[in-house]
């Protein structure tokens, strides 16, 4: 072979071999709370479920199947993701609120606004949720309505506490993210919420 | 008769309520915690990160050789990229109320922590994320991945 085409196979052949150690791995770790939940990792080659803390599959290709779960330790897992870990953020805080009639809190409830705006503060969060919630009971158009003016109330309350309008989003979520599960037309009063969400 | 006079006023009070709660929400997330370099490919364009960053359906997130960046989601999810990191969230759909619930993310490169949120938890045969070699379906909660 001539010495012009000698060098350039040599570095092929290398990135051949080189290249084909690219490989991904997927592991399941407990949560904050320490709930462990299922994943499933597959392309057309197959697939794996994991539901198992710490444990892991490895894919080496789009063709290649996932292997079998492995178990790693999570001080392994803590070192290979410490630097993503390193930067988490806060998990979000909810508060629930509770209203006696129309749009009036309960005096519960209208404890909890300084703490609402002191986390607020204290996350100089500019990105915060006000949502409200239904029960199963009732029909939709009113139930939706009452929720959302009941959403909006707590907003204006929260800006005449001085939080800026802009970083408030308002909204229902009807009867389908209740706090306690129900069957249909039950009257639930714990799902009857505003649940406000600092990020 | 009676019936048009009492419709309109309702009308307006309906179309103020959701006005109101309407505006500007394409929003479905923030860059809350960030060190070095952090950009956000969108639209044909990028832009350096900055804590309390908006995040976008579509955007892709890139950590630098000594950047890092964790997200907080809609729902509660929240994702921590590592250095020289690739990241995107193709699609996201959190409305409860319309029963609309996704969330397809991809991770091009890096090494990515991902706590699951309400979507999970209300729609588990909805979360997925992409990776070069296979696609993971989450139930939940707490996922790993690293794609050298």
């Amino acid at each position: 072979m001539c010495k012009i085409v000698r060098l350039p196979l040599i570095i092929f052949l290398i990135t051949l071999a080189t290249g084909c150690t690219k490989s991904t791995l997927v592991a399941l770790a407990p949560d904050p709370d320490g709930n462990i939940g299922r994943i499933s990792v597959g392309n057309e080659a197959g697939s794996v479920a994991i539901d198992s803390a710490y444990q892991a599959t490895t894919i080496t290709g789009a063709k290649e199947q996932p292997t079998a779960p492995e178990q790693l330790s999570k001080e392994a897992l803590d070192k290979m993701f410490a630097q993503a870990l390193s930067i988490e953020p806060e998990r979000p805080q909810h508060f629930l609120l509770y209203f006696e009639k129309d749009t009036t809190l309960t005096p519960e409830s209208l404890l909890l606004l300084p703490r609402i705006i002191a986390a607020i503060h204290e996350r100089t969060s500019e990105y915060i949720s006000v949502i409200g919630h239904t029960d199963t009971l009732g029909t939709r158009d009113y139930n939706m309505s009452l929720s959302l003016s009941r959403a909006l109330a707590v907003k204006e309350m929260l800006v005449r506490q001085g939080v800026a309008s802009n970083t408030i989003q308002t909204t229902s979520h009807g009867k389908e993210n209740p706090l306690i599960a129900t069957a249909d037309n039950v009257f639930e009063p714990r799902n009857r919420r505003v649940e406000v969400v600092v990020r | 008769m009676k019936p048009t006079i009492t419709v309109i006023p309702v009308a307006v009070l309906l179309m103020a309520v959701s006005l109101a709660h309407g505006a500007a929400t394409n929003q479905i997330g923030i860059v809350k915690t960030m060190v070095g370099e952090v950009v956000i490919a969108r639209s044909g364009g990028t832009i350096r990160a900055a804590p309390n960053l908006k995040l976008y359906e579509g955007d892709i997130v890139r950590t630098g050789a000594n950047g890092k960046a964790g997200l907080i989601l809609e729902d509660d999810t929240v994702i921590s990229l590592g250095t020289n990191g690739r990241f995107a969230i193709e699609s996201f759909r959190f409305e409860p109320s319309e029963k609309k619930l996704s969330l397809v993310a991809r991770i091009f490169q890096g090494t990515v922590s991902f706590i699951c949120g309400q979507i999970a938890k209300l729609a588990p045969n909805r979360v997925h994320i992409k990776t070069p070699y296979a696609t993971v379906g989450v139930r939940g909660t707490h996922v790993l991945v690293r794609v050298d």
